[in-house]
């Protein structure tokens, strides 16, 4: 592999890096206890994510990067290590945090609008205050005059997006997502990261994003992670640097492929390495 | 001019699926018309079917006084089963426990024949109106915690992990998502329930009353007057079909609402 080739910008030194960040994740592990024994999920993962930063996590199934996604989101915890945001102690939900899943998770009861406005129920801020901040993420999203739609007269593409409008109605200051759009088919999905590509830089959030596709983690991303497989450490940590906002005609470009079969080979070493078989 | 292949849906399918039942019906009636007629049999063994219906209108006022009784001691039992099913199935979601220790005693239960403890419920409760309607209660309240219990368990794992990312109270994620998502569990066992509710009802007025259809039937019975035993019988049907009539035109207002 060119491996010096194309690719710019590795950020290593990460203790340094965590200690100042916006979100700093040290030394984190996860043991889950099975029939089968103990089995560890992340070994002593650390790294830290600057405000404002979008960070993609990638790596192969069952490698731990959605468990640690959980656990910034405070919906897991870990066996030991600590997350850190804004330098408060993560210990359980909080609602600073916009979360987004593979499935959209509407409910199928509920207006496009309502479902936007779910988070604001929950939180019983006042709905009156967000009304406008619904519609215009809606707008933003190309769901505008979809707000009186129950989600079943949605396609599957439209219904992500409502889901990225629910999960920014509330303005938290960071922006969770795990494999959002994996269950999403090749076309809808690269409309999905020009969606995303441009509604996140219109409302610039900390943002962790799940994937295992490379391209995608390139494109979207200014920083991408590479895990291992399982248990997941940390093997690549890589800045992307293409300039915002982003061309989504970029992705044919030799730069880019460059990056992204640097970690190909990156992540198909991990999966051929001994004892790792499955 | 050519013609066309025939279509795959025909046009008459859906008028066919109501004619065709009604059809076989009348001939059914038709044949037990003529069988009787022919054979001379009887009205004490059995009447034919425009006796019947004769029988049915003059006895019409009379019927509706019985129907009222069985009606009302009906809808009471159907509403405190429902009451404590919905009651009953709620706890369980909010303590895990409780679930573990009752649930599997009521699947238990609910295989028992529940209708021999009839009796019971006269020995304890007496032979008025509560030991029927409590005994109604007792026999239909089963499908309701059952399905409704399994409703509320069965909501979206994904929509229980964006509550809790919320930090929503369990009393929120109760009435905003589990709620919504046992609605048509919750129906299924309504539906169960109302058949069942009838059945309780006419086997208590069958031990122990002085009105209502179930009585009505069983004087019927015992003076060898055979066509208002099946008159007895016809009142009965359509109380029951109205009464589950009611509970899906319910079912169909809350689909509505989910859908539309």
């Amino acid at each position: 592999m060119e491996q010096g080739h194309g690719v710019p910008g590795r950020v290593h030194g990460i203790s340094a890096l965590t200690a100042g960040a916006y979100v700093s994740v040290s030394k984190i592990s996860k043991v889950f206890a099975t029939r089968q024994g103990a089995v560890e999920a992340l070994a002593e993962v650390s790294f830290g994510v600057g405000e404002g930063e979008f960070v993609a996590i990638l790596g192969p199934s069952g490698c731990g990067k959605s468990t640690l996604l959980m656990m910034c989101g405070g919906l897991e915890t870990a066996t030991s290590g600590r997350i850190a945001i804004a330098g408060t102690e993560v210990s359980g939900p909080r609602d600073s945090i916009g979360i987004m899943f593979q499935d959209p998770t509407l409910l199928p009861w509920m207006t496009v609008l309502d479902n936007v406005l779910f988070p604001i129920r929950i939180l019983r801020r006042p709905l009156r205050d967000h009304l406008d901040r619904a519609r215009e993420l809606l707008d933003i999203a190309g769901l505008g005059g979809f707000e009186l739609s129950k989600p079943h007269q949605l396609s599957g593409g439209m219904r992500q997006r409502v889901a990225i409008c629910r999960a920014l109605v509330y303005d938290p200051a960071i922006l969770l997502m795990d494999e959002p759009f994996s269950a999403l088919d090749a076309l809808t999905r690269d409309e999905m990261n020009v969606a995303l590509l441009d509604i996140w830089e219109r409302n610039r959030k900390t943002a962790l994003f799940v994937t295992h596709s490379i391209r995608e983690a390139v494109l979207l991303a200014d920083r991408v992670i590479v895990m291992s497989r399982r248990p997941g450490t940390i093997i690549e940590d890589l800045r992307v640097p293409f300039v915002r906002p982003r061309d989504f005609s970029l992705g044919g470009t030799p730069e880019i492929n460059g990056i992204c079969e640097h970690l190909r080979s990156l992540i198909g070493r991990t999966q051929r390495a001994p004892g790792v078989s499955t | 001019m050519t013609v066309a292949p025939a279509p795959a849906g025909r046009w008459d399918e859906p008028i066919l699926a109501v004619v065709l039942p009604l059809a076989s019906a009348a001939v059914f009636l038709f044949l037990w018309q003529a069988v009787v007629t022919l054979a001379g049999l009887p009205e004490a063994i059995l009447p034919p079917p425009l006796a019947v219906l004769g029988q049915f209108f003059a006895s019409l006022p009379e019927l509706l006084r019985q129907a009222r009784v069985t009606v009302l001691d009906s809808v009471v039992a159907f509403a405190i089963a429902t009451a404590v099913g919905v009651a009953l199935a709620s706890c369980f979601t909010f303590s895990g426990t409780l679930r573990d220790a009752v649930y599997p005693n009521l699947v238990l239960l609910q295989l028992i024949p529940k209708i021999a403890l009839a009796p019971l419920f006269v020995v304890w409760l007496g032979v008025g109106a509560p030991s029927r309607v409590i005994f109604a209660v007792f026999i239909s309240f089963f499908p309701i915690v059952l399905s409704t219990a399994t409703g509320l368990a069965a909501t979206d794992a994904y929509a229980l992990k964006l509550c809790r990312a919320l930090g929503a109270s369990p009393w929120q994620i109760f009435i905003r998502v589990r709620v919504p998502f046992a609605l048509s569990h919750f129906f299924t066992g309504l539906k169960i329930a109302t058949t069942l509710v009838f059945i309780g009802i006419v086997v208590g007025e069958f031990i122990s009353s002085n009105a209502g259809l179930g009585h009505y039937i069983l004087l019927a019975g015992a003076g060898g007057a055979t066509s208002r035993i099946f008159v007895g019988l016809i009142a009965l049907s359509l109380s029951g079909l109205a009464f589950y009539g009611a509970v899906v035109a319910a079912e169909r207002l809350v689909q509505r609402w989910w859908w539309e």
